[in-house]
């Protein structure tokens, strides 16, 4: 065998991060390069359903197969990731009966193990159902994390030597004698993690082989070879709700349909969702109607959530792929199966294979499928072992812990931390100095939010997406503050203040549906403590560099020493 | 039903009520204390006004505060299996200012009377001296049940140095505080003595013909004394019933048992639970005979008012809520007792400057100016509200060894204003916020009932 083969894989959502994942646990050599955070694009867009395969047991048995079959390894190697919460898909009086038993029929043939459950029974493990709900079936959904599990991804193809480039953006294919050879990258701010501020540049990545993992962007690297790639963008709207009001993944039992299903997830639900065939995955139309539609229309599952509190919206692309033969009018008629388009036989350009469509819930399999396809490219007969391994975080673990004893934290928040760490929680969460909580409503404390920045720099978004900061009810009101302030004393109050303002924005931009009832109280009063504490309405400071040796340190800094561990955080000791 | 109408007979009889034993509840919800308390999360915007209002928070760094221990708990809690309740919800003393304090209407009182009793049934070692400590504080009935048969001896025991050394030591009550004394005659004693029902519609008709009120006028409340009115203070019980019969009410002291809120504070629902079904039963079916219930303790008519509906799902239950009130509250609605007290006077024992303080629990019905505002235009006699701190004691709180000190420390602010005030006698509606006022200021404490006595009856 020759020298390693060097893969060049684009895009950091979970199929790129699965494949270089694979690649380089074969043993080959992998870089990764992702325009922005690791799950910037549809990943970080999703609903977060693992699915069992029951929502395609009608329509698209092929997919429903992988989805089990991948549902039962994701539980096992990425069990920090899931959250087993167990489906219903509801029956309403009005929804066909006819229809319920071909899903019922359909998961059987797909070998998903389903059961019928009453009303009644259905009503006792979701106690906030409908009254008038006729009967359910029960099949093996559950919740997943696309954060966690792609971070995770990223993190053991880096232990296995592969280099992950985020805000990294491919600007070009190097194309040489008719083959693919390597790709141009614009960085944002210079190789490896990410710092506010440090120049950027271009480079050139030369590589044996790309692999084009950019889902719905697929179609614009195939562009810049020349390559037409037909992805058919589909957007989805989802709606996060403030706490959750089942425990379990809600489905509507009826053929297609839009808001159709309710995912819990950590500690919120999430509504959704759309199906509509959109121009461009990056700029396109989000409405108020298709918010309003997710509440009325899954308020008749849910009764409450018609008066619930949401905190936020977002919208999400589907990678969606056919081949050119088939010509759907409708997306939802589109199959979620994925394709892989070897350019070499299908374009005559080798050196390059793209992979598009397919789910979340199946991208390890994709992975796979690629990387067998790589290795076959270079005569390298590796077996795959994604299946087997655990991700980083999931090797064994138990949450059922003495969070105080041995982390000296509060159980609620000792739970939600360990259960977001998995086997790392103790690597993390042991630390010597205090320890407090950053972020109250998720129950993240410093020890977390540290470990998040030392992998991934001065980027609070992505602190964010590592350790849920800021994604609870206040959506950062009380601790994008705090959250930057942890960036200090690595990085300098410019750095500190780019990364401040960068949340804050993301934050903000995901409440603009969300703004009636309690989360506009909650909009309100962020923005009278913003703007009377931190002066955001309007920041004399920003742009000229702050002269921070022209204030004084403070009380009791001058002469006396002060213990600061002697010091509350709420200033409680010192009688002020 | 019209005045004119006699009370319909009834097989239930207000003077022998039903005895409680044998008395089986149906059990409507039997998970009751399952509440799913997550969605009163969506109200909370995170202001801290709870916290900043919470008295132990401000003196025990250790304590997380109500918003934590509210509203993000709960929504950080999940509902299934496992998920624990920190164990910091045993330091809050439930003296519920958080509830009033919340501009947005977060269930917090009731987020943390269901945490704790999740808390104390599930995680709490059954055979733990704080335990076993917590249970006898909370059924604090019982032990003045049968301290009261013999109540020289109780007083004389329960206060005895070695006694106290020893309760310290083993059960971690605290020595520095002095037990209550019992009373000779506990408030039903006297009022069987008296002659009970009976007697008190012959001193409402009475009165009524005083007042040139129609004799058959349809006044009739039923008095809820509580446990510490009937055994250590049954001169404000006293006074309850001769202050509602001067106005021509006849009064029913029915059978009921602790109001629950010793036993809400140390998580003790089940406990709560079954005294609140013989509380609800009997007063339910009172309520249904167009009986108001009457407290002249302000956390049991909280108790009665507020927790039950919102903790327990009994037959009757709203009803009674809605159907209780505070003694001096209902005769404000009811009666011109402005106007009474204005043209009254007092002299003898109680033509005193009052040291008023409000309970925590009063300031959540709305009553916490109550006595202030009434008494001021009465002759004879002063009251003087000594500001809205806490008194520190919250019922048993201050009782546990290892709460003391802070107890005392949250008292500081009332203390201080006591001692600032003109009298050196104290008034309040809450039998514990007086043992902690007398214990920290040495005044006497009386309770408003006592006083509207002294101006208003014969
Ligand atoms: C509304 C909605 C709900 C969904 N719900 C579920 C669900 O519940 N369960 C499930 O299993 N699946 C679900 N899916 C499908 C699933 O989200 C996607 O199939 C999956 O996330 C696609 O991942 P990907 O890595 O292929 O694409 P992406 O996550 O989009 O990754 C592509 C990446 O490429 C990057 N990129 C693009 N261009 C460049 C460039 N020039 N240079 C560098 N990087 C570039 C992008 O920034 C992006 O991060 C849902 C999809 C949608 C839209
Ligand atoms: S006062 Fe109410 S809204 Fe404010 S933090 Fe406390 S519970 Fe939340
Ligand atoms: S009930 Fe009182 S002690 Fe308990 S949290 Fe509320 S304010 Fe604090």
């Amino acid at each position: 065998m020759g020298p390693t083969p060097h893969i060049a894989v684009i895009g950091g959502g979970s199929t790129g991060a699965g494949i270089a994942r694979d690649l380089a646990m074969r043993g080959l050599d992998v870089t990764l390069v992702e325009q922005g955070n690791l799950t910037h694009g549809t990943t970080g867009r999703m609903h977060g359903l693992l699915h069992s395969g029951g929502r395609y047991a009608v329509s698209d048995q092929a997919s429903a197969t992988e989805c089990i079959e991948e549902n039962r390894v994701l539980r096992d190697i990425a069990s920090h990731c899931v959250e087993m919460t167990g489906g219903l898909f509801v029956k309403r009086p009005e929804d066909s009966e006819e229809y319920f038993q071909k899903k019922l029929n359909g998961c059987e043939e797909c070998g998903i193990p389903a059961e019928v459950v009453s009303g009644e029974e259905a009503r006792a493990m979701e106690p906030h159902l409908a009254k008038d709900i006729d009967k359910a079936i029960s099949v093996p959904d559950g919740a997943i994390d696309p954060f966690r599990l792609v971070v995770a991804n990223a993190a053991s193809a880096q232990e296995h030597g592969a280099r992950i480039e985020t805000h990294s953006k491919v600007t070009d294919l190097i194309v040489e004698s008719g083959e693919v050879v390597g790709i141009e990258v614009e960085h944002d701010s210079g190789p490896g993690k990410r710092v506010h501020g440090t120049e950027g540049g271009t480079e050139e990545i030369r590589a044996d082989y790309v692999v084009n993992a950019t889902g719905a962007w697929a179609g614009r690297i195939g562009d810049m070879a020349g390559l037409d790639i037909e992805v058919r963008p589909s957007k989805g709207v989802m709606t996060i709700m403030n706490i959750r009001q089942v425990d379990t993944v809600i489905n509507r039992c009826r053929p297609k349909g839009d808001a159709d299903i309710v995912v819990p997830h950590e500690t919120t639900a999430i509504l959704g969702t759309t199906d509509e065939e959109v121009e461009d995955p990056e700029d396109y139309p989000e409405e108020q109607w298709e918010v309003d539609m997710m509440i009325d229309t899954l308020s008749e599952l849910i009764p409450m959530l018609d008066e619930a509190r949401t905190i936020r919206s977002f919208w999400g692309v589907r990678p969606l792929y056919e081949p050119p033969d088939v010509g759907s009018d409708d997306p939802t008629d589109i199959t979620r199966d994925f394709f892989l388009l070897d350019h070499d036989e299908r374009d005559d350009l080798p050196g390059m294979t793209s992979i598009v469509g397919g789910k979340f819930t199946t991208y390890r399999m994709m992975g796979e499928q690629i990387a067998d396809h790589v290795c076959g490219k270079f005569g390298i007969d590796a077996d795959c072992r994604t299946a087997d391994e655990p991700l980083p975080g999931s090797e064994d673990f138990s949450v059922l812990r003495d969070y105080m004893d041995e982390f000296g934290l509060r159980s609620p928040i000792g739970r939600r931390s360990v259960e977001r760490l998995g086997s790392r929680a103790d690597d993390v969460l042991k630390t010597d100095g205090p320890n407090p909580t950053v972020c109250e409503c998720e129950g993240v404390t410093r020890a977390e939010i540290q470990d998040a920045i030392e992998g991934s720099g001065s980027d609070l978004n992505a602190v964010r997406i590592r350790t849920r900061a800021s994604m609870g009810n206040c959506q950062g009101g009380f601790c994008s503050h705090r959250m930057a302030s942890e960036l200090h004393s690595e990085y300098d109050e410019p750095v500190v203040r780019e990364a401040w303002d960068e949340l804050l924005q993301e934050r903000w931009k995901g409440q603009r549906h969300a703004l009636w009832g309690e989360q506009l109280s909650q909009a309100a009063l962020n923005y009278a403590l913003h703007a009377t504490t931190q002066n955001r309405d309007q920041d004399p400071a920003n742009g000229d560099p702050v002269d921070f040796s022209a204030f004084d340190s403070g009380r009791g800094q001058t002469g006396s020493s002060v213990d600061s561990a002697d010091v509350a955080a709420d200033g409680g000791t010192d009688g002020y | 039903m019209s005045d004119a109408e006699t009370p319909p007979e009834t097989e239930f009889d207000p003077v022998a009520p039903n005895t409680g034993e044998e008395f089986e509840p149906v059990d409507v919800f039997p998970d009751s204390d399952d509440f799913d308390l997550r969605p009163g999360a969506d109200s909370c915007y995170k202001c801290s006004t709870c916290d900043t209002n919470c008295p132990v928070a401000e003196v025990d760094d250790d304590f997380p505060g109500p918003k934590f221990q509210g509203p993000e708990q709960w929504r950080l809690k999940q509902s299934d299996d496992d998920h624990e309740i920190d164990d910091s919800v045993m330091d809050c003393s439930n003296c519920m200012r958080c509830d009033n304090a919340c501009p947005s209407g977060v269930p917090l009182s009731q987020m943390h009377n269901t945490a704790r009793g999740e808390y104390v049934s599930e995680q709490m070692d059954k055979l733990s001296v704080e335990y076993i400590r917590n249970r006898i504080l909370a059924n604090y009935r019982t032990s003045a049940f049968f301290a009261s048969k013999v109540p020289r001896l109780a007083n004389f025991a329960m206060n005895f140095g070695p006694a106290r050394w020893v309760m310290e030591k083993t059960l971690g009550v605290t020595s520095e505080r002095d037990f209550p004394a019992f009373a000779k005659q506990t408030f039903r004693d006297w009022w069987a003595d008296r002659g009970g029902q009976v007697q008190s519609r012959e001193n409402a008709k009475a009165a009524r013909k005083r007042r040139g009120l129609p004799e058959d006028a349809d006044k009739k409340v039923a008095y809820f004394h509580g446990c510490y009115s009937n055994y250590n203070t049954p001169e404000v019980g006293k006074a309850m019933v001769r202050v509602y019969e001067e106005f021509g009410y006849e009064v029913v002291a029915p059978e009921q048992k602790c109001s629950g809120t010793p036993m809400f504070a140390n998580g003790m629902l089940d406990d709560a639970r079954r005294h609140a079904e013989t509380n609800v039963s009997s007063m339910s079916e009172l309520v249904d005979e167009g009986y108001h219930a009457i407290a002249s303790c302000t956390s049991c008519s909280m108790a009665l008012r507020q927790e039950y509906p919102e903790l327990f799902d009994i037959d009757g239950i709203d009803k009674v809520a809605e159907n209780t009130f505070e003694a001096v509250e209902y005769l404000r609605i009811h009666e011109d007792l402005k106007g009474e007290v204005q043209a009254a006077d007092v002299d003898g024992d109680l033509a005193e400057e009052f040291a008023y303080h409000a309970p925590c629990h009063s300031r959540n019905q709305g009553l916490d100016r109550q006595a202030v505002e009434l008494f001021r235009d009465l002759d004879g006699a002063e009251v003087e509200d000594v500001g809205d701190s806490c008194s520190g004691i919250s019922g048993t709180y201050g009782w546990k060894e290892e709460k003391y000190e802070k107890s005392m420390e949250i008292g500081e602010e009332m203390f201080e204003h006591m001692e600032h005030a003109e009298g050196e006698t104290g008034m309040t509606e809450c039998p514990t916020c007086a043992m902690q006022m007398e214990h920290g200021s040495g005044y006497e404490i009386r309770h408003p009932l006592e006083l509207l006595e002294a101006a208003l009856v014969e």
